[in-house]
């Protein structure tokens, strides 16, 4: 098969075109994930070379405006990320050196921190990491008091950029969920806010920022019941657009409702909840999801785009909906196209 | 490792050493048991069941920093089954086997080694050229399980029967469940006990693994096994709390990431305690590289086993096996494998636990067909004859 541009030609308006403030949504389930849409939409926003989007007459909607990302991925490591966008031809590695990209870590250190992180201070990484970074211990015991602030004390720490390892290069910051409550998903925030400050710092006037997050559902998945990330947080982070990931798997959507006289368990309705609000506020929900019609060797899976709750009626051209199929190729290469096409 | 010596000579400095890449480059095939896979040169290991590596996306093994969940449905214990010659497996490479949750007992029920898996595999296809004559031609391709779906592995199948191929280690053994495996470094094995404690059990279990795995030598590659997992029998009941479960998994994924060329793990999970359409199991599932879903067939389907089975020469199968995402494939989107959306029978003997395409038994006559598609507990054949 012949190699696939990085951008498949279908998809680039989609992919590349933000309002201001607007909220894009991609659901995945199970065996449909989203990996590959998140990297295209890195590499519609970081690719510097517009010539693949200037054969397909694209480059009007994607030429002008720079753009700087900032991505929070809870589930995949940097690792992941870093060696699949370079089948794209995206070196993140480097776009982070030049400040261009700050990757977020929010896999490795959650919940758990490794004794390793508090070594002897090393050299400092290159990139984002050389500024300070807050290393928190883990707090996350069930028997804490709910909201209750843990005392800051340990930040002291904060002086240290530790934590050895080649994977270090190119992380601006590695999360740490810490107590209970709203106030350990505050501090979250903060530590994703500053370095989405840090990256505006050094913005030119003419750039956007284009914050993703994967699947920030895995927090409210597993801290329990209490916690519901508010989508108007998201909205006061002042970046120009926001790229979430969500799962959308049936369990988790269709079960909230109270089936056979048995309430439905909190994880169930809380993702729900957040999974629906998020889409009401979005202006572009992108679903992925299986054939209905059983596997198929050519098809990967079924890509729906639809206007969200928060698309706006004024919109000039806007958005048209639709119902593609993609393909995902050996070599990584994505083919979307039509029903019926191929 | 030697052309990584002689990229730090033409280089400047010591960090090129420390590549962030180096860590996906193939392992050196010193190590034993690690081979790269056909597909995209990654490490893999194997899981010591043939016929499950070769459902792998492709990689005709486990990739090294991946973690394969097996749900099983009913009492049965297949995916028990799976986990020994998993463990078994690990033993005999000599890598690090972290058993959690079990006692030592355990570790003593291992299958014995027999040799290894190509050996058992030549003398079944001897066996099979003897019997050719018998066998009617339209139904001989479907006997052969690992020629019709190991269609990527097919060269480093036929390296493997080269003259040559005693010299090159085994990458998969086999092993005979009724014996016990004896190996020196079964000792080795270490078994890591749920501590009670106010926080979360898992803490210490991460902790232990943790420590661990960082503080052994570079080259030793571990297994993680996790027998039942939120089994009552052995975890308490508050453990079952998303909270504990997810953020162990989640912990557990970090750990295998940090060390993605060094640690492999295979968990068994009771599908029938936790079912598949409750939120927490489907985030578990989400929260692992590999679901493979167990679903043996009712005693009472003995009818449509025997039935089932394409010759006479062939076994029973036992039950469906489901692959509902499978390691690397899913991760970047997954879909286009063919070994996705088949229908999978699996069958456990003795020696080998066989996974092969599901198919429906051969029209024999009006009666067979109709009493054959009963897997509910309807009246079979025998119970009709009189």
């Amino acid at each position: 098969m012949p190699s696939q541009p990085p951008l498949p030609p279908l998809l680039t308006p989609y992919l590349s075109t933000f309002p201001q403030s607007s909220l894009t949504l991609v659901t995945s389930i199970l065996d449909a994930t989203g990996n590959w849409l998140v990297l295209r939409f890195l590499h519609a926003a970081l690719s510097t070379s517009a010539s693949s989007n200037t054969a397909f007459g694209a480059e009007g909607l994607h030429n002008g405006t720079k753009k700087k990302v900032v991505f929070v991925s809870f589930v995949r490591s940097w690792e992941f990320w870093r060696t699949e966008a370079k089948r794209l031809g995206l070196d993140l590695a480097r776009l982070a050196d030049k400040q261009q990209f700050a990757f977020i870590d929010g896999l490795s250190e959650l919940f758990y921190t490794p004794q390793a992180a508090h070594a002897t201070p090393g050299v400092s990484p290159a990139g984002l990491g050389s500024t300070p970074r807050a290393i928190l211990p883990l707090r996350s015991q069930p028997g804490a008091v709910p909201g209750r602030l843990p005392a800051p004390a340990s930040t002291t720490e904060g002086g240290s950029t530790a934590t050895p390892g080649q994977a270090e290069l190119g992380i601006a910051r590695k999360l740490h969920l810490y107590g209970r409550g709203t106030a350990a998903l505050d501090a979250l925030e903060k530590d994703i806010v500053s370095v989405i400050d840090q990256q505006r710092a050094s913005m030119a006037e003419d750039e956007e920022l284009l914050l993703i997050v994967d699947q920030p559902d895995l927090l409210l998945a597993a801290t329990g019941p209490s916690m519901g990330i508010g989508a108007t947080e998201m909205a006061e982070w002042h970046v120009h657009a926001t790229v979430l990931t969500l799962a959308a798997d049936s369990p988790l959507i269709h079960n909230a409702s109270t089936s056979g006289g048995h309430p439905a368990p909190p994880i169930e309705t809380e993702h729900a909840a957040f999974t629906i609000g998020l889409a009401h506020r979005a202006r572009s929900v992108l679903q992925l999801r299986n054939l209905e019609t059983g596997a198929a060797r050519d098809v990967s899976g079924v890509l729906r785009i639809s206007r969200g709750g928060g698309w706006s009626t004024g919109e000039e051209d806007g958005l048209e909906e639709k119902d593609v199929l993609y393909f995902i190729q050996r070599d990584g290469g994505v083919r979307v196209f039509g029903r019926g096409e191929s | 490792m030697s052309f990584r010596k002689r990229n730090i000579g033409l280089s400047s400095g010591a960090d090129r050493a420390t590549v962030p890449n180096a860590s996906l480059r193939p392992a050196p095939e010193s190590i034993p048991g690690i081979r790269p896979s056909p597909d995209d040169g990654r490490p893999t290991t194997s899981t010591g069941t043939p016929s499950l590596d070769n459902l792998l996306a492709g990689h005709a093994g486990l990739p090294l920093g991946k973690l394969l969940l097996v749900e099983e449905n009913g009492t049965t214990d297949f995916a028990g089954a799976l986990l020994r010659y998993y463990a078994a497996e690990g033993v005999v490479q000599e890598q690090k086997v972290h058993v959690v949750g079990v006692p030592e007992q355990w570790g003593r029920s291992l299958p014995g080694l027999i040799g290894s898996a190509e050996s058992l595999d030549e003398k079944r296809s001897d066996k099979r050229k003897d019997e050719r004559m018998k066998i009617a031609w339209r139904y001989e391709r479907l006997g052969e399980f690992g020629a019709t779906i190991a269609g990527s592995r097919a060269p480093t199948t036929t390296g493997e029967q080269d003259p040559t191929a005693p010299q090159t280690p085994a990458f998969c053994h086999a092993f005979d469940l009724t014996k016990r495996l004896a190996h020196p470094s079964i000792t080795n094995m270490s078994f890591i006990p749920l501590a009670p404690s106010k926080e979360s059990p898992f803490h210490s279990v991460l902790k232990r693994l943790q420590t661990a795995i960082s503080s052994s030598a570079p080259n030793t590659i571990h297994r993680i096994v996790i027998p039942s997992l939120l089994n009552p029998t052995m975890y308490p009941p508050d453990i079952c709390q998303p909270e504990h479960v997810l953020q162990f998994f989640h912990s557990l994924k970090a750990l295998m990431s940090a060390h993605a060329t060094r640690a492999t793990a295979m968990i068994t999970f009771p599908l029938s305690l936790f079912p598949r359409s409750s939120g927490l199991v489907r985030w578990v599932e989400l929260l692992s590289d590999g679901v493979i879903e167990l679903c043996p067939f009712p005693h009472s389907a003995d009818a449509l086993g025997t039935s089932g089975a394409a010759t006479s020469q062939e076994e029973p199968p036992q039950g469906m096996l489901k692959a509902h995402r499978l390691p690397v494939l899913h991760e970047r989107g997954g879909g286009s494998d063919q070994n996705v959306g088949q229908d999978w029978a699996f069958i456990l003997s003795r020696r080998r636990f066989e996974i092969k395409p599901f198919s429906l038994p051969p029209a024999e006559g009006d009666k067979e067909a109709q009493d054959a598609p009963a897997p509910n507990g309807m009246p079979n054949k025998s119970d009709l004859e009189f």
